[in-house]
């Protein structure tokens, strides 16, 4: 009697309903932007009791039966490594998710070549075991050698064209067994590859659409207003013959204290509305800082909690806009996926290792900055990032050559002035670079890291340069959201 | 010396020419001044090649010199393309003779302090002084200037679109009389360009042209559209501007220049789309008939080789080929009894021999440049090409027999040495400088650099020293740079405390310094080679790369402490520079320290 066939039919059931259940938590997951979080949860979490369930009926009847424990954990694996994916996504720990994510996946591509061997082994020895029993059944080794001899030429003539059979042809005369290893390795390889291509693409089909926030706001520099108060120092009488030494203070000094104040006479945004926010704004609409996700490098630098989303609220504080509750990221063919109205303004990307997008990807980079009139926001990490992003540059806007941009540009005068260009270090050139079209800058480039600046520390710069940093930062920002939001405004009165 | 042909009107600037061909040291380096330099010196070039005046390099080097000047002049014309844009403008922003002399005292005064600041690149200051002078001087001649320079300073700044709206166009506003007003025109145009507003540019500078055909601004507004046609991948639009340059605007002073690059581009257009004889028309309303053919071999080159390399592309490359040829044969002159005439045929039967190299005819190579021999036997310049072209084939036995032909038998040998040399076969390369120092006794300060690298290249450390410091007693006059070769020689065998021996003898501070240092760290020294730097770092120009060097020493000999505080006062001394930003990338990646201590401003 198997270890399946001991187990309680009840369990087999919900386990079955449970798995049908998981399967659509989780391509709703993938695809939906409506569904929250939470309820998701309560269609992941059940997965853990089930699984405790199914390893204590192993421990109970099959503790000895290795295959049954292999399936039970191989069954377990992908609902309990999507359901840490999910905690950790829940809990906003989004690089120990990345981590999960990767190491997750290797986990599963190991497990299935463990299957994918034991299976291959498995179907070659029956194979080599029917070929023993019909040899046996013939008898020819016993009637005669000759007759052995000639069986054993015509089996080497025939072709046999199964792969699990190491006598196949195409394994050719000598360490079959290893090419077959090899090749069934390669199969298996690929069409783990190709699965999990599929898989991300379904992912880039519906993202969370962008809403801007509803407001108002005047395109105006923030006015410094520098109070200078005279602070008259306390004066002693002192005596000068007494035996306490001081350093009696010149009479007539006193000390100017500055105060520098900013006067908040209008609200930063764009349009008519009212309270800070932009036209065609909605009420749940926040701003977000989305970073683009990326392969070859890490993407990942100063992200989330403690780095760029130290910006994010930043720019709450300065523009008094509605921002979201952290930073998020995104691959770059998600991008795709959102429609034109309700595309993200501005994305941001950084890094300090090699940058590899594919051609889809470049194409779609290119659709988000042209049509859907967005901004790529960038901050090169290091000057190898800032050699792979200009090559990817030439790569998604190959009509349009960078140019320095000025420092009397509306992207460095509004809301905050910029009197000079503030950075951590130069690693590719010490002025801003832009990518224009039709007068809007499509890309801005930040060659001095400026996202080191935002995170935690400030990496050790001072104040007036880590707020100058936050300044530009919110600039850029809120410049892509103002352009959008003509941009709208403008295809609205079009229709 | 200091060549006065090339200086400007702009008398700051500096270009001198030292030693021989091709050592050139520039004193100063402002881009539009530079480029505008370097135009001009480009034709200078030009002048000298085409005039034979020009000091006779050493015969070894003619072959290479004369293979490479082509390639030189496209480069030079491609690179003086690319940085036209900031280099033409320099003329229109200069204030003529005749206007100063209608300024009174006063104003010419404060002008003149203005013009200073700008020289000096002082361009707040020089921007504040323009602005005095517009504010006292408001009904002067000389406001509409002021204002346009104004505008200049605040592009210098980095204020372009303030350029544009408040300084430029105020120009035209206020003064559309002036010519400063047509300048002021232009200046928006390629200040909108600058900034990637090309649509706009586009539009500015177009109308100029239309405005303005006869205008040195219509040269200038060309060349910008040309810029932006390449931007834009606009072929059509490129040679249309390009043939106007060409063929329909009158070449002044200022204007030649950037005519004479249109024309070339054209005619390296008109070459790689096959129109040889349209290409030819374009050269010849810059160069004269004798000049022409020259002209046309080097500007034919580039695009036949990159036609013939294409399988697609072949059969038009090897029409261009014939075309080229035949076309240079007809311009060989009937009447050879004039050595300029003589002259004038020697380089068309050099030009011909290159062509069919690059067209890869190689049956016919040989005796293409046979023939030149024939023609002029005691000339080894074709004997040299040939065996070059032997070696690009890698038939280096043929190249040697042909340097053994040599009418000059030292120079010949000299050269088999070499092709030894570069087949790594050490023994008869040795051989042959062997034999010529003992054959050219006269010329063996020459010879015995050739040995000397021989030996380093076979690893023969103590012979090579041995000869370098024979050098260094025969040959005083380098006697430093010897040392040099000795110090290094030691290096590169491991002998490092030797090699730390000579370095310091050498004079050539900070590279000698750096050396030592860097062999007390091989010495596993780093309190030597860390005091090393330390003097390094005297040297403005070296220390960011000093204390960048220091942090690394400090990494290797394990004091991981004062290494990370190295870094980061790289990172707090240095912020502007881009050592900066390695060790900013290095403490990130190794140490994961976040805080680098570095940041600054950009004014």
């Amino acid at each position: 009697m198997t270890f399946f066939s001991r187990l309680p039919r009840k369990l087999i059931r919900q386990t079955q309903g449970y798995a049908a259940l998981w399967l659509i938590a989780l391509v709703l997951w993938r695809v939906q932007n409506w569904l929250p979080l939470w309820l998701l949860g309560i269609a992941f979490l059940p997965s853990l009791p089930l699984g405790i369930a199914w390893l204590r009926q192993l421990r109970s009847h099959g503790d000895r039966n290795p295959m049954a424990r292999s399936l039970v954990l191989t069954g377990l694996y992908p609902f309990w490594w999507h359901l840490a994916v999910f905690l950790a996504e829940f809990a906003g720990l989004h690089e120990v998710r990345a981590g999960l994510v990767s190491t997750g996946l290797l986990g599963l591509f190991l497990i299935g070549l463990a299957w994918m061997v034991w299976w291959l082994e498995r179907a070659s020895r029956r194979i080599e075991r029917s070929q023993l029993d019909e040899v046996l059944r013939g008898g020819t080794l016993l009637v005669s050698p000759a007759s052995a001899v000639e069986a054993h030429e015509q089996a080497a003539r025939r072709r046999y064209w199964n792969p699990l059979d190491p006598r196949a042809w195409y394994y050719g005369r000598g360490s079959r067994k290893l090419k077959q290893s090899m090749l069934a390795t390669c199969t298996y390889g690929m069409a783990f590859w190709l699965s999990v291509m599929t898989v991300s693409q379904i992912r880039g089909c519906r993202p969370n659409d962008y809403e801007l926030p509803a407001g108002g706001g005047q395109q105006k520099t923030v006015a410094q207003s520098v109070k200078i108060q005279k602070v008259i120092r306390r004066k002693y009488v002192v005596n000068p013959y007494s035996s306490i030494k001081f350093s009696v203070p010149p009479i007539d000094d006193v000390k100017l204290q500055l105060q520098e104040a900013t006067a908040h006479q209008y609200v930063v945004g764009y349009g008519e509305g009212t309270g800070a926010g932009f036209a065609g704004g909605t009420q749940r609409g926040k701003v977000r800082l989305i970073r683009l996700e990326y392969d070859g490098g890490d993407w990942n630098l100063n992200f989330g909690i403690g780095g760029d989303n130290n910006m994010l609220l930043e720019y709450g504080l300065l523009t008094q806009q509605k921002v979201g509750d952290k930073t998020e990221a995104i691959r770059i063919a998600q991008l795709a996926g959102f429609p034109s109205d309700k595309s993200p303004p501005l994305v941001f990307i950084t890094g300090q290792g090699s940058l590899s997008v594919s051609n889809n990807e470049v194409k779609v980079l290119r659709e988000y900055l042209i049509d859907k009139h967005g901004l790529l926001f960038a901050s090169s990490g290091s000057q190898h990032f800032h050699n792979q992003f200009l090559a990817l540059m030439n790569r998604v806007l190959p009509d349009v050559r960078a140019v320095p941009v000025p420092m009397d540009d509306s992207i460095h005068r509004i809301p905050f002035a910029i009197p000079s260009f503030p950075y951590v270090v130069p690693h590719g050139g010490r002025e801003p670079l832009g990518w224009s079209a039709d007068g809007r800058w499509l890309v801005y480039y930040h060659p001095g890291d400026i996202s080191d600046a935002w995170a935690d520390g400030h990496s050790g710069v001072s104040s007036n340069i880590y707020n100058g940093c936050f300044q530009l930062g919110a600039n850029v920002i809120n410049y892509g959201h103002v352009e959008y939001a003509k941009w709208l405004q403008a295809r609205g009165k079009s229709k | 010396m200091t060549n006065d042909k090339l200086r400007g009107r702009t008398d700051w600037i500096k270009v001198r020419l030292l030693g021989g061909i091709g050592d050139w040291q520039f004193q100063v380096y402002p881009a539009t001044e530079f480029a505008s330099v370097a135009r001009r010196l480009l034709h200078y070039m030009l002048r000298c090649q085409s005039s034979a005046k020009a000091v006779k390099p050493p015969r070894q080097a003619q072959w290479r010199r004369s293979q490479l000047l082509p390639l030189v002049l496209m480069a030079c014309a491609c690179w003086s393309g690319l940085i036209s844009s900031r280099a033409f403008a320099d003329e229109l922003d200069d204030l003529p003779i005749d206007a100063w002399k209608q300024l009174r005292e006063v104003e010419r005064y404060q002008l003149q302090i203005a013009e200073k600041y700008w020289r000096e690149q002082n361009w707040i200051t020089a921007a504040a002084e323009y602005e005095k002078f517009m504010e006292l001087y408001e009904k002067s001649t000389g406001a509409p200037f002021a204002q346009l320079k104004w505008s200049l300073a605040q592009v210098k700044l980095k204020k372009q679109n303030t350029a544009i709206k408040e300084g430029f166009q105020t120009v035209i506003d206020y003064w559309p009389e002036s010519s400063h007003a047509i300048a002021a025109a232009y200046y928006i145009g390629r200040t909108q360009k600058e900034i990637g507003r090309t649509k706009e540019a586009k539009a500015a500078l177009k109308s100029l042209v239309a405005k303005h055909p006869q205008h040195l601004v219509a040269v200038y507004a060309l060349n910008e559209l040309i810029d932006l046609a390449t931007i834009e991948k606009d072929v059509p639009a490129r040679v249309e501007h390009w043939k106007k340059l060409t063929f329909e605007l009158k070449r002044t002073r200022d204007s030649s220049a950037t005519c004479v690059q249109a024309s070339q581009q054209l005619a390296l257009h008109q070459f790689r789309e096959g129109a040889f004889d349209e290409g030819v028309k374009a050269l010849a309303t810059t160069y004269n008939a004798a000049q022409l053919p020259s002209y046309v071999h080097s500007y034919v080159r580039v695009p036949l080789s990159e036609l013939v390399a294409q399988t697609e592309t072949k059969a038009k490359g090897e029409t261009l080929t014939n075309q080229a040829i035949a076309w240079l044969r007809q311009a060989t002159p009937a009447d050879q009894s004039m050595p300029e005439a003589k002259q004038i045929a020697r380089q068309i039967l050099f030009g011909v021999a290159d062509l069919t190299a690059l067209a890869q005819r190689d049956d016919q190579v040989p005796a293409a440049y046979e023939t030149i021999v024939a023609a002029f036997p005691k000339d080894d310049e074709a004997l040299g090409r040939l065996a070059a072209w032997y070696k690009t084939k890698t038939n280096y036995d043929k190249a040697r027999e042909t340097y053994l032909r040599y009418a000059d038998k030292n120079e010949g040998l000299g050269l088999v040495g070499y092709s030894y040399r570069e087949q790594q076969n050490w023994p008869l390369a040795e051989q042959s400088y062997q034999q010529l120092l003992g054959q050219d006794a006269e010329h063996k300060v020459r010879w015995k650099p050739e040995l000397a690298a021989t030996h380093r290249g076979a690893h023969k450390w103590p012979e090579a020293i041995t000869v370098y410091e024979e050098l260094v007693r025969d040959d005083l006059s380098n006697a430093g740079r010897w040392r040099w070769e000795v110090a290094c020689t030691h290096r590169d065998a491991g002998q490092l405390k030797e090699a730390i021996g000579h370095f310091r003898q050498c004079e050539n501070f900070p590279e000698n310094y750096k050396q030592m240092a860097w062999c007390h760290r091989q010495l596993k020294q780093p309190n030597e080679a860390i005091t090393l730097y330390s003097q390094v770092s005297s040297d403005k120009a070296s220390a960011p790369w000093a204390l960048l060097q220091v942090a690394y020493t400090r990494e290797e000999a394990g004091q991981a402490e004062t290494a990370i505080q190295a870094f980061q006062q790289v990172c707090k001394k240095f912020p502007k520079d881009p050592h900066a930003s390695t060790a900013h990338a290095h403490l990130q990646q190794k140490y994961k320290i976040s805080v680098t201590l570095g940041g600054a401003n950009e004014e």
